[in-house]
């Protein structure tokens, strides 16, 4: 028996009118209280829809000027961090600013816990998206360890306190969402021995919580890692982005899946039968016990209206799987 | 195009718009401070018939689509003077070597063209970085040339300076890239092929054909007297697989297909990797006299010539290395800041440059780093003053050594 579970991946995108008034708070002509109170009920119909369309965990988008790029907590909250140039996020018309690592990496054990909607952890199920240990020693500009291992460690290390706290706070699921393993451009894909430092890390940033886990593959292709991803990645779920990573490719595995069957950057909207012809050759390839109905990756590469469409069709084809 | 000087400079192409330029089209009421910024900026960049803008301007607020379209061309001609006047910030009087209208007469480098390309529907916003955002438009059907969008603001342009004018033109891989690829991708969706293979295949398919129309757009303007095309990929290196690479230059080369100008390429913003995964395929673009790119926004702000210094610049020793003897643009401002750097770092960015690449003096450009249009006009203004004095000093610099 498979249960099917349906959940977002990442950060969402925001509404026109919280849109708009990002822009009047930049222009002066609303104060913070005025752009917190357009977030807020952002979220709040952002969460309502996600109850609405039988979501299994709940996601605030991350959505508030708190996530202005998906790295800004780590740039503006760890220390021996600090923002540099801004560079283009992989596949998008996306940018972030390159954390700049000058010194020793460390965490007050509350970034992140800070910068979510906190009032939404209380009824449980709440899931956040953060960056994996990979991606950030990636994309970081890194002159104080010199070193790509002690970097990763570093990273991980401090996200470890952070791990902690959401645990103890009552964050359910922690996704890590990881473009820079598979999203290589025309790099090499990782090789084993770096596979499993990688698991490590993980293992690392999850030692001592009660936190529920994924491992998130976005942007790109994973077929080079199956099926070592299963054994090396220490976390409950393994994710793919089905429009990068053939189904087919997949091997068997006791992991649970998070299936990114629904394309997070086209509004083309595919049909429940054809989300669900990918869903079954998921589960014909690997068997999984648990297969977590998502978008392939955040859904702010769409407008909102667009990005609702995608997660209420993801509601559907919940629907139509059951519980099987 | 080889001017006859070392280091000749240019702008990339937008300039920020005067808040007399945009209140009229929000409906909104022009106050003192825009009739004021309208006048001191008139006399400043000494815009001839700048009486009858302020004149117009005193109406303040129901202006008929006349009056606006009459508001608009001055800001063209603001534009314009903003260019020919650049280093007199710094007492220089020397002006760009390259002009252009800042991009004024359009909404922004991709509304323009698809709002009058058509197949097109807008969509809603969506955020690009921090609380800034683009109206992204979706692709329905297949895109079908409807009108010249470019052809009114050159001639206006041209009419108005007696400099050399460079047009930029958004090419097919940005307009792809930006928008919405619904039509394609439904139509792929069902193809018994890979997905990376569907995905991309839905990708060429629609910048092929946006190529087909870009090009009929460019034919007009060459015919109507443009000789300096600037192709603006921003995105050229969004998708980073070797053949969405490969797929950039082919673009470009359907693009000026059967066309004879002389052909430039921007581009900005990559991804942490650099500008190296646009090579070799970048120089199949065989059209293509100089490539301008961003480099001050990766750059420190202290002063030298060595490797250590200037590490914003270190993805120029790539054109060296594939035996590039054609023109380069180098962004020497970063324009996502206010913050500027001195007279003498841009002055050793440009040395830098040219150590380098060991090009030609003649064939290295000064810009900034992209379009200008997210600064307030006097940083803007500050940034294309520090672009020509920079340049001034490289030359007496390399005079004297």
């Amino acid at each position: 028996m498979t249960e099917f579970k349906l959940s977002l991946t990442g950060v969402h995108a925001r509404n026109e009118a919280t849109i708009q008034a990002t822009q009047d708070w930049e222009r002066g002509r609303i104060d913070s209280k005025g752009l917190n109170a357009a977030f807020r009920e952002d979220v709040d119909s952002l969460v309502a829809l996600q109850k609405d369309v039988g979501a299994d965990y709940i996601s605030d988008g991350q959505i508030t000027v708190a996530w202005q790029d998906f790295l800004t907590p780590f740039t503006s909250g760890f220390a021996g961090v600090k923002k540099g140039a801004m560079v283009r996020w992989y596949e998008t018309n996306t940018f972030y600013q390159t954390p700049v690592v000058d010194g020793e990496i460390s965490s007050s054990g509350q970034v992140i816990w800070r910068r979510i909607e906190r009032r939404l952890t209380k009824g449980g199920r709440f899931r956040i998206a953060l960056p994996d240990p990979l991606t950030f020693s990636e994309l970081a500009e890194d002159s104080h360890y010199g070193n790509a291992e002690r970097l990763l460690f570093a990273f991980a290390e401090a996200m470890n306190k952070e791990l902690r706290t959401l645990g103890e706070k009552g964050v359910e699921y922690v996704q890590f969402s990881s473009p820079a393993l598979v999203a290589r451009s025309r790099r090499k894909p990782l090789t084993r021995d770096r596979l499993k430092q990688l698991g490590e890390a993980i293992r690392t940033s999850t030692r001592g919580t009660s936190v529920r886990t994924g491992f998130h593959t976005l942007f790109g292709d994973a077929s080079p890692y199956i099926p070592q991803l299963f054994d090396d990645i220490p976390t409950d779920d393994i994710g793919f982005d089905f429009t990068q990573t053939d189904p087919d490719s997949l091997a068997g595995t006791r992991k649970g899946i998070i299936a990114g069957v629904a394309d997070a950057r086209s509004t083309y909207l595919e049909s429940v039968d054809e989300l669900r012809g990918k869903v079954e050759r998921v589960l014909e390839r690997t068997g999984s016990r648990s297969i977590t109905l998502a978008p392939s990756s955040d859904l702010r590469y769409v407008p909102r209206v667009c990005a609702d469409d995608k997660l209420r069709r993801l509601g559907a084809l919940r629907k139509a799987l059951g519980g099987r | 195009m080889n001017l006859s000087r070392s280091f000749p400079t240019q702008e990339i192409g937008s300039l920020p718009k005067f808040s007399w330029r945009t209140k009229p089209f929000r409906q909104m009421r022009l106050e003192d401070a825009d009739l004021v910024s309208a006048k001191v900026w008139g006399d400043k960049l000494q815009v001839p018939a700048r009486d009858e803008l302020l004149k117009l301007l005193s109406k303040r607020a129901g202006f008929t689509e006349e009056e606006r379209l009459a508001i608009v061309d001055f800001s063209l001609l603001y534009a314009i003077r903003m260019g020919e006047t650049a280093g007199s910030g710094l007492a220089l009087r020397q002006g760009l070597d390259l002009v252009w209208s800042g991009e004024q007469a359009r909404t922004e480098m991709y509304e323009t063209p698809v709002s009058n390309i058509g197949g097109f529907e807008f969509i809603g916003r969506v955020r690009s970085f921090d609380n800034k955002y683009w109206r992204m438009a979706s692709i329905r059907s297949p895109p079908a040339y409807r009108n010249n969008y470019h052809v009114d603001e050159l001639l206006f342009t041209q009419k108005h300076t007696r400099r050399k004018v460079k047009v930029p033109v958004t090419d097919a891989i940005t307009i792809m890239a930006w928008s919405d690829n619904h039509y394609y991708t439904s139509k792929w969706a069902k193809e018994k092929v890979s997905p990376l293979e569907r995905s991309f295949n839905a990708r060429r398919e629609f910048t092929l054909d946006l190529a087909r129309i870009i090009r009929k757009v460019i034919r007009e303007l060459i015919a109507r007297g443009a000789d300096e095309v600037q192709i603006d990929i921003p995105a050229a290196t969004q998708y980073q697989s070797r053949e969405d690479i490969g797929l950039v230059a082919e673009a470009f080369n359907e693009t000026t297909k059967g066309l004879a100008a002389t052909f430039s390429v921007h581009s900005c913003f990559p991804p942490r990797v650099g500008y190296g995964m646009l090579f070799p395929e970048i120089l199949e673009m065989k059209k293509c006299e100089r490539f301008s790119f961003e480099y001050g926004n990766r750059d420190g702000y202290g002063r030298g010539v060595s490797d250590e210094a200037r590490p914003g610049f270190a993805d120029l020793k790539l054109f060296r290395e594939y035996g590039y003897q054609k023109g380069l643009g180098v962004g020497v401002i970063h324009i996502h800041t206010d913050r500027l750097p001195s007279v003498d770092v841009v002055a050793d960015r440009v040395l830098y440059s040219a150590k380098v690449t060991e090009l030609d003096p003649r064939l290295l450009y000064v810009n900034p780093d992209c379009g200008l249009r997210t600064r307030r006009p006097e940083v803007a203004q500050s940034m294309l003053d520090l672009v020509v004095a920079g340049a001034e000093k490289a030359r007496g610099d390399l005079s004297s050594a």
